[in-house]
């Protein structure tokens, strides 16, 4: 079969332009079409003031380079990462319940991660420059371009087996989904490995976040697979939704625990010994209000609700999912910020200047138009593939 | 071929800020107060008169410290920091795509952003200035009034900077990090 064949075999709706524009108008579709148009013309608006401000229309300094998009891009790869962890439970290992989420979670994972993408050009200073020097002088001692470079090879493996999944061919769309997730596996813990390396940031260093943020992937997975099919069935789900949706939410249960485990693991091992730029850090940490929204939102809040419920609420888990989503961004928030929180230089270097003791830092508004624009992005992709291609499982 | 390094007699500073004018002025970097190569750092005396510990006030001058295993290098994803042929940890302006991993990275706080390029600046020992014209010096240590500062060839054993790092004690900053620097400070 030649290329051209192949590609012109791809079964996709013939839809045009009014038949986007064309959806039931609830007021929840309303509401989310309305702010899914605001967050894309943040996304103009957040784009035209950096290109002529560049990072000085960000609030990000010497002591605080990495900013709120860093935050967010983290936040969509983790969801992607996420996404491709749950869309390969059916297709890839064969669990028979999750083969429903496969098509839809696959596709997710593929808009998640464009959506990081355009957030991150906006903030690193040249990413043509990178194309250009990633290839012709690749640093390969450093995370960010492993990062950088296997998750450029996992979206090409989700797209090719997002095609297979459409064709409904599912020897390849397996071969394809397990190296995708592979690699996106070994992309995402590189991510942790950004902030893992980093000796001169103890409160970070160290095999924790690598790790971590395999766990927290898959939790992220659940919750956007909760979200994802909640607005598929307007929360009236079929009852072979339900028996996935309940392991699903087991499932979080489970992982949330171990996730709670190990985020109090980390704080008494940091603040244990009281060893200076660890300690004080973890210490100072627990009085910041993101890191308790991060923690009631992101794990409690939903733990609870998986665990009264045993799973078996599927209304009440969505909700607690959207909830667990306000959580995990704060999470990759509180990764980002803390991490920078102390700074390098304890000394005073200027008159009428206190000698540094935490670094401040608060996004500017361009940073988070730009930063809702990413979601804007990211739905709006979200929509339109649910209406060019049949994102359900294929009869057998 | 040279492998240059500095050591400052510290103790000797007395925080006029000469160096961090000559700096700017002889590299031209930016005006701004974040947009700092050098910079002097000052531990104020500690307690209340008349019972002031007076050997708590410290002037510490400093920059980037030309790592040996400079951890800013080990980050850049593009290569674009490096060593030059005289071991200064160098960035290279075309290649850097500012992701500020390698501001995160070192230790020290010793790089920023200029403006001009969009790319991550730091302490070069005036290679592209002085060195480059021939001169053995750098603009800091050439303007120091109270000599704090000695710049030289660590390979040369017949160096100044050689022979008083053989006869004085000496110290680095945060060597526990294993980033063995090229300043040092003489007790
Ligand atoms: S002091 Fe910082 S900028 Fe200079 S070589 Fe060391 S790590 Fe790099
Ligand atoms: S900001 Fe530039 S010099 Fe620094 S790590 Fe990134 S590419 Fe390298």
């Amino acid at each position: 079969m030649s290329i051209k064949e192949f590609i012109t075999s791809i079964p996709v709706n013939k839809v045009g332009i009014k038949d986007i524009l064309k959806f039931e108008k609830s007021p929840t579709n309303l509401l989310v079409a309305a702010l899914t148009l605001l967050f894309l013309a943040f996304f103009v608006i957040g784009v035209g003031i950096y290109l002529v401000h560049g990072h000085h229309a960000y609030g990000v300094t010497r002591q605080h380079p990495w900013g709120l998009l860093i935050a967010v891009y983290i936040f969509f790869v983790v969801s992607s990462t996420g996404l491709c962890i749950v869309g390969s439970l059916g297709d890839v290992f064969g669990f028979k319940d999750y083969e429903m989420i496969s098509k839809r979670a696959i596709f997710g994972s593929i808009v998640t991660i464009l959506g990081g993408f355009a957030v991150i050009a906006f903030e690193i200073g040249h990413p043509v420059r990178m194309l250009i020097y990633n290839i012709l002088s690749p640093g390969m001692r450093s995370a960010i371009w492993w990062m950088g470079t296997l998750y450029g090879i996992y979206l090409t493996f989700m797209i090719i087996e997002f095609i297979f999944l459409l064709k409904h061919d599912m020897k390849n769309a397996r071969i394809f989904g397990l190296i995708g997730l592979l690699v996106g596996l070994a992309a995402h813990s590189n991510l942790g490995g950004v902030f893992g390396f980093l000796n001169s940031r103890t409160i970070s260093n160290g095999v924790f976040y690598p790790t971590y943020f395999i766990l927290t992937a898959f939790i992220t997975g659940i919750y956007i697979a909760f979200i994802m099919m909640g607005f598929r069935y307007k929360l009236r789900f079929p009852d072979n939704a339900k028996v996935m949706l309940t392991n699903l939410a087991l499932i979080q249960a489970l992982l949330l625990a171990i996730l709670m485990f190990f985020e109090t693991w980390k704080m008494l091992t940091g603040i244990y010994g009281g060893m200076p730029g660890r300690a004080d850090v973890a210490e100072h940490i627990l009085t910041t209000w993101p890191f308790w929204a991060e923690v009631i939102f992101g794990m409690l809040i939903p733990f609870l609700v998986a665990l009264l419920t045993k799973g078996k609420n599927h209304v009440m888990m969505f909700w607690a999912s959207l909830i667990g989503m306000v959580g995990i961004f704060f999470m990759r928030y509180d990764l980002v910020h803390d991490t920078q929180l102390k700074p390098l230089q304890m000394m005073k270097t200027r008159e009428y200047m206190l000698p540094p003791e935490w670094v401040h830092y608060f996004p500017s508004s361009t940073e988070m138009m730009i930063s809702l624009g990413g979601l804007g992005i990211v739905v709006l992709l979200y929509y339109v593939g649910t209406k060019v291609f049949n994102l359900d499982a294929d009869a057998h | 071929m040279a492998r240059y390094g500095m050591a400052l007699d510290y103790k000797n500073c007395i925080n006029c800020k000469a160096c961090e004018v000559a700096c700017k002025e002889e590299n031209g970097v930016l005006l701004g107060a974040d947009k700092h190569r050098i910079w002097v750092g000052v531990k104020e005396v500690e307690g209340q008169w008349p019972n002031l510990d007076i050997v708590s006030n410290t002037f510490v001058p400093s920059q980037c410290q030309h790592c040996e295993d400079a951890p800013c290098q080990e980050v850049c994803p593009t290569h674009a920091t490096y060593y030059d042929e005289n071991h200064v940890v160098r960035v290279n302006s075309d290649k850097c795509i500012l992701c500020s991993y390698c501001m995160n990275a070192c230790p020290y706080d010793a790089r920023y952003v200029d403006d001009r390029t969009m790319t991550v600046d730091k302490c070069t020992f005036c290679s592209d200035t002085r060195l480059a014209r021939g001169e053995t010096t750098t603009a800091c240590q050439n303007t120091c009034p109270t000599k704090v500062r000695t710049f030289g060839d660590l390979d040369d054993p017949e160096s100044e900077i050689s022979i008083l790092l053989k006869t004085r004690d000496h110290f680095s900053l945060k060597s526990h990090l294993g980033t063995n620097p090229k300043l040092f400070y003489l007790t």
